[in-house]
């Protein structure tokens, strides 16, 4: 595909098309000066000041330097450093839920366009996998946590089967509550994913499979060789998303761990952090400080993500 | 081809064995996902006190009567609040797949000196996580008096650097310059192209868009709650987070279980209307061109 | 599948379209009923000068049902009720908001009036945000109960607004249970066997003996014993001490969940309130008369409650719990209606008396309680008949509403939330300090922790 599009002149005839390509992103860029980029400069200009409010009385904005991101970086009396517990914190509930969402997305995305499998009813699956995310994630939340709470019928029937004596509290063990948030996540969105790789597969120039089809490719042939290659663009996007998203997991641990994230502030994801700072005192200068942070992980891992995926071009 | 060969034979139980292994693994799947859907509806037949007392896997007798109290409650007006949610929802996802294809098509289909930095700013914006620049948002709002007003809430969906990463993505794979230029030999003007050409090529990627921002637009709570409280302004969300907060002479959990499901119909209605165009997809024919 | 899909479709898409419908019709039904209400004695006391629209901030519809039922609205005012939901702090930050940019609004959009709850009412009185109601001409106090002017005033004395609600709180408990447990179930008796921790203490392991829990969860008992502190959360030099009280509450709290005389979760969680069932096992729970009014909702359930069952009395220490205020906003274009408002809520006996037969309140006005008090016909059906106002009457007697801070509301659900963690075993004592400590700097940069 690169080398169709570098062989195809932009000037034909001595016309200059430039200007459309500004004109074309110039609506783009115009709402995003007003509505993002002015909040933006400010959060990270905040940063660099003393700035929250005590009740109702403001206090700053001052001018501290590098204070607050000094007060990030120090450790506290055991030597952790939180920024960095939490950063570890949301990279594992990340990994936990996106893993599976993207192999299994891709497995689905494959099945659904198979013309050999010829899957019947997909409008049918295609609905069902996708409603989930329909289901605003703090609701999708309450409903686990009543499932899984300490009278839930999750303990019911592990008492009923005499496998606990009494009920396990779910929302108290590291691995448990972990765990549920990385299939919740996996729940709430591998079905997104799945159509965004089957609208990415169906784009596909239909040739193309024929022409594999006609020289007798097998079907994991067709899919390394000809899949693949085609879908990379929207595989790095599903992967970079996925990210993206993945590193601002808020609404689903927040509401089942009503804010603590428990146990022992193992499921405290960086959003949930910087919320902390954000509401009651409105604390814009260590808020802004820690949005910085996140916008630099997550920059550093999508680049990195970007260049090993799409490396072999 | 017509002979049956023994190769022949054992790939198609080999076909038979791998279409078994896919109808589980999406019949398994989609338990799961109805599950929490039962879940819901479950919840949504039971009365408050019935709520209480934890959940259960069997549904109640009260869905008429949470039906009738969601629907009659004096302080939210049900009807109201889709129309507000549909009006804010499908004006944004409207406006953010079509300026994010127009800005997708403008960066792949030209070349300008600016053309690299433009594309690696939004790239560099998109990471960046919405609730960092929220409160800024919020109090330039206030400042500009844009409080209780659907402005901020659908205009900013012009620009959205994750809908434009798509069509861009999608684009590489999908659209070949050859097009553009056979268009211009017709002579096609740059702007009636994009409209009548490259967008209908794009049909899948529009559809797919076009129903991920309209639910995350019907299902959003942060913005909103921040800008709008006049009761004839407020979306779905709101209502049913007024109605969470209730005071406990008013509090009804069935009916907060019985509105969050109300409110997911018109989502499934718009996915459904829209994931048609999906599988239709491109035929094989255009992008030959 | 396909057609039931689309017949679904069908369906719903004409059910839309019929709301739809209706939807255009809504704005005017919800035209304030203001106008309609107004009887013509209540002319005189809306002077032109001042506005016509009455602006009410509030976090539920609780006061918006009493006020709209029981206050007559001057003619020619229109009353605009602005309602957030108190999650997730979203009520407080418009509240804040709407009060800095009072300045820069038209009179008819400022706030008149807005309604706080004792953990922060602090934050507005002591304000300059709020004013001096006693100018406006809301003198008589002569009635109210002490605490709940003095949770209205300034550090300076200045009184801010009123509540229409006084909420002594007492322990209520299962009769059939302290039958089991006490051998008694007459509020007397079980008050005299209940009436210091250390009785409360040894009690609950008799209850354990017997096959019950003391308490539905370890926080149950936090508000008796904080209520009864000598010393604020944050002192002056704005550093966090934990008073000798609160001290006693976690070392109670760990004893109750380690020896299983309690459960161990939060109040307000399903594993709490479904105790109250019939089948419960639990014998006491605190609360004033708003709480087993309205949130033991599972004990009066016609099927699985145990409604009659109950009864209550003071407990080890007299304390209270919650309460809404209304608080007089600065900037009031309405001063005359909002003075009215406030004295009609603690002043007028009708509208209190009503407050008591019809919903159930525990009212601001001592007199009106006293005659609810001595009357031998009142009972409460839910409490076996007891006179739950008798008891209240006696219980306001005792509240003290000191030692409080504007950061009252998440210090306590805070250190209630690490604790238990140290409770249910997840971490050491010292890590659920450490992470309380931690949430205080995040949520308060100018409190200082050990």
């Amino acid at each position: 595909m690169n080398q169709l599009r570098d062989k195809a002149p932009t000037k034909r005839k001595g016309i200059s098309y430039a200007k459309w390509g500004y004109l074309f992103i110039a609506p783009f860029f115009i709402t995003y000066a007003i509505f993002n980029l002015y909040p933006l400069i400010l959060t990270i200009y905040n940063s660099f000041f003393e700035n929250y409010r005590s009740g109702l009385k403001q206090v700053g904005p001052n001018f501290v330097g590098l204070a607050n991101y000094i007060k990030l970086f120090t450790p506290d009396a055991n030597g952790t450093i939180d920024i960095l517990k939490y950063a570890g914190n949301t990279v594992v509930l990340w990994l936990g839920g996106a893993i599976p969402q993207i192999v299994i997305a891709l497995l689905l995305a494959i099945f659904f366009t198979s013309y050999r499998l010829n899957i019947k009813g997909q409008q049918f699956f295609k609905t069902v996998i996708y409603m989930p995310n329909l289901i605003m994630a703090s609701a999708f939340s309450m409903l686990f946590f009543t499932l899984f709470s300490n009278v839930g019928p999750v303990n019911q029937l592990l008492m009923q089967m005499g496998i606990a004596d009494q009920p396990i509290d779910f929302f108290s063990i590291k691995i448990t509550v972990r765990g549920l948030i990385c299939l919740m996540n996996f729940l709430l969105w591998f079905g997104n994913t799945t159509i965004l790789l089957m609208a990415g597969i169906m784009g596909i120039d239909q040739n193309m499979f024929e022409a594999a089809n006609i020289d007798g490719a097998s079907a994991t042939q067709t899919f390394f060789k000809v899949t693949l290659p085609l879908l990379t663009p929207i595989l790095v996007y599903t992967i970079i998303t996925a990210l993206i998203g993945g590193l601002q997991m808020f609404d689903v641990p927040q509401v089942l761990t009503n804010g603590m994230g428990t146990p022992n502030r193992t499921s405290t994801t960086l959003i949930m952090y910087l919320n902390n700072y954000l509401k009651t005192s409105k604390n814009y200068g260590m808020s802004g400080a820690i949005s910085v942070i996140i916008f630099i992980i997550t920059g550093l891992l999508s680049i990195l993500v970007y260049r090993s995926l799409t490396k072999k071009d | 081809m017509n002979e049956l060969s023994k190769e022949n034979l054992s790939a198609r139980r080999k076909l038979k064995a791998s279409r078994f292994a896919v109808y589980v693994i999406l019949i398994f799947l989609s338990v799961l996902c109805l599950f929490s859907f039962y879940m819901l509806f479950v919840n949504a037949t039971r009365s408050n006190a019935d709520l209480q007392g934890g959940f259960k896997l069997l549904p109640s007798n009260y869905f008429f009567k949470n039906l009738y109290n969601a629907w009659t409650d004096a302080s939210i007006n049900i009807p109201r609040g889709m129309l507000n949610s549909f009006i804010i929802a499908a004006s944004t996802a409207l406006l953010s797949t079509y300026f994010s294809a127009l800005t997708a098509y403008g960066i792949h289909a030209y070349d300008f000196k600016l053309k690299k930095v433009a594309f690696t700013f939004i790239m560099a914006v998109m990471v960046i996580p919405t609730q960092v620049s929220a409160t800024g948002f919020y109090q330039m709002c206030v400042k500009l008096g844009w409080t209780n007003s659907y402005i901020p809430l659908i205009v900013p969906g012009i620009a959205a650097p994750v809908v434009f990463f798509y069509m861009k993505q999608y684009m590489e794979s999908v659209l070949p310059m050859e097009i553009i230029d056979a268009a211009r030999v017709d002579g096609s003007g740059e702007f009636r192209t994009f409209n009548t050409i490259i967008l209908p090529m794009l049909k899948p990627a529009i559809a797919v868009q076009l129903i991920f921002n309209f639910v995350q637009s019907w299902n959003n709570y942060f913005m909103p709650a921040l800008l709008l409280d006049k009761a004839e302004m407020k979306t779905v969300p709101l209502m049913i987070a007024q109605l969470r907060s209730a005071d406990y002479s008013k509090f009804d959990m069935g009916k907060v279980y019985m509105f969050i499901l109300l409110a997911i119909l018109p989502v499934v209605i718009v996915y459904i209307l829209l994931s048609k165009s999906i599988i239709k997809g491109v035929t094989a024919g255009s992008v030959k061109g | 599948m396909k057609k039931a899909f689309s017949l679904l479709l069908a369906l719903v898409m004409v059910l839309s379209l019929a709301a739809c419908g209706g939807s255009t019709a809504a704005p005017a039904t919800e035209a304030p009923a203001a106008t309609e209400a107004a009887a013509p004695a209540a002319t005189e006391a809306a002077p032109a000068e001042e506005g016509k629209v009455f602006n009410i901030y509030a976090w539920n519809e609780e006061f918006k049902g009493f006020f709209e039922k029981y206050y007559t609205v001057p003619e020619g005012i229109t009353v605009n009720w602005i309602i957030n939901p108190s999650d997730g702090g979203v009520y407080q930050d418009k509240l804040d908001e709407a009060l800095l940019n009072q300045e820069n609004v038209a009179d008819d959009e400022k706030i008149d009036m807005f309604l706080a709850e004792a953990d922060y009412i602090l934050k507005y009185t002591d304000s300059e945000f709020t004013q001096d109601i006693t100018a406006l001409g809301v003198t008589d106090f002569s009635n109210t109960y002490e605490y709940t002017v003095q949770a209205a005033s300034d550090p300076n004395g200045t009184v801010k607004g009123v509540s229409f609600q006084c909420c002594p709180s007492a322990l209520i408990y299962r009769r059939s249970i302290a039958e089991a447990v006490l051998g008694t179930s007459d509020p007397a008796e079980v008050q005299a066997k209940l009436d210091s921790w250390d009785k409360f203490n040894a009690v609950a392991a008799d209850a354990k003996a017997k096959g019950y829990y003391m308490t539905s969860s370890e926080a149950e008992t936090f508000r008796v014993f904080s209520n009864n502190g000598t010393a604020p959360l944050v002192n002056d030099n704005g550093e966090l001490v934990l008073d000798d009280a609160i001290k006693a509450w976690q070392a109670q709290a760990k004893d109750f969940s380690d020896n299983g005389y309690t459960l161990t979760c939060d109040i307000w969680s399903d594993e709490c309130t479904a105790q109250m069932f019939a089948d419960g096992k639990t014998m006491c729970y605190f609360g004033p008369a708003w709480y087993f009014n309205f949130c033991m909702g599972n004990a009066q359930d016609p099927d699985k409650g145990c409604s009659g069952d109950w009864a209550i009395c003071q407990g080890p220490q007299a304390h209270f719990w919650g309460g809404t205020w209304l608080l007089a906003a600065t900037g009031s274009d309405n001063p005359t209606m909002l003075a009215d408002i406030m004295d009609t809520f603690i002043n007028d006996e009708e509208v209190c008396s009503n407050l008591i037969a019809n919903e159930a309140q525990f009212t601001n006005n001592q007199a009106v309680n006293a005659k609810f008090a001595e009357d031998p016909e009142y009972g409460n059906a839910f409490l076996g008949g007891q006179n739950d106002v008798a008891v209240f009457v006696e219980l306001a007697k005792n509240i003290k509403f000191e030692n409080k801070t504007i950061y009252d509301q998440l210090l306590t659900e805070g250190l209630q939330g690490f604790w238990r963690e140290y409770c249910d075993g997840a971490v050491t004592e010292e890590e659920a300090m450490a992470n309380y400590y931690k949430y205080i700097n995040e949520k308060y940069p100018e409190i200082v922790t050990p």
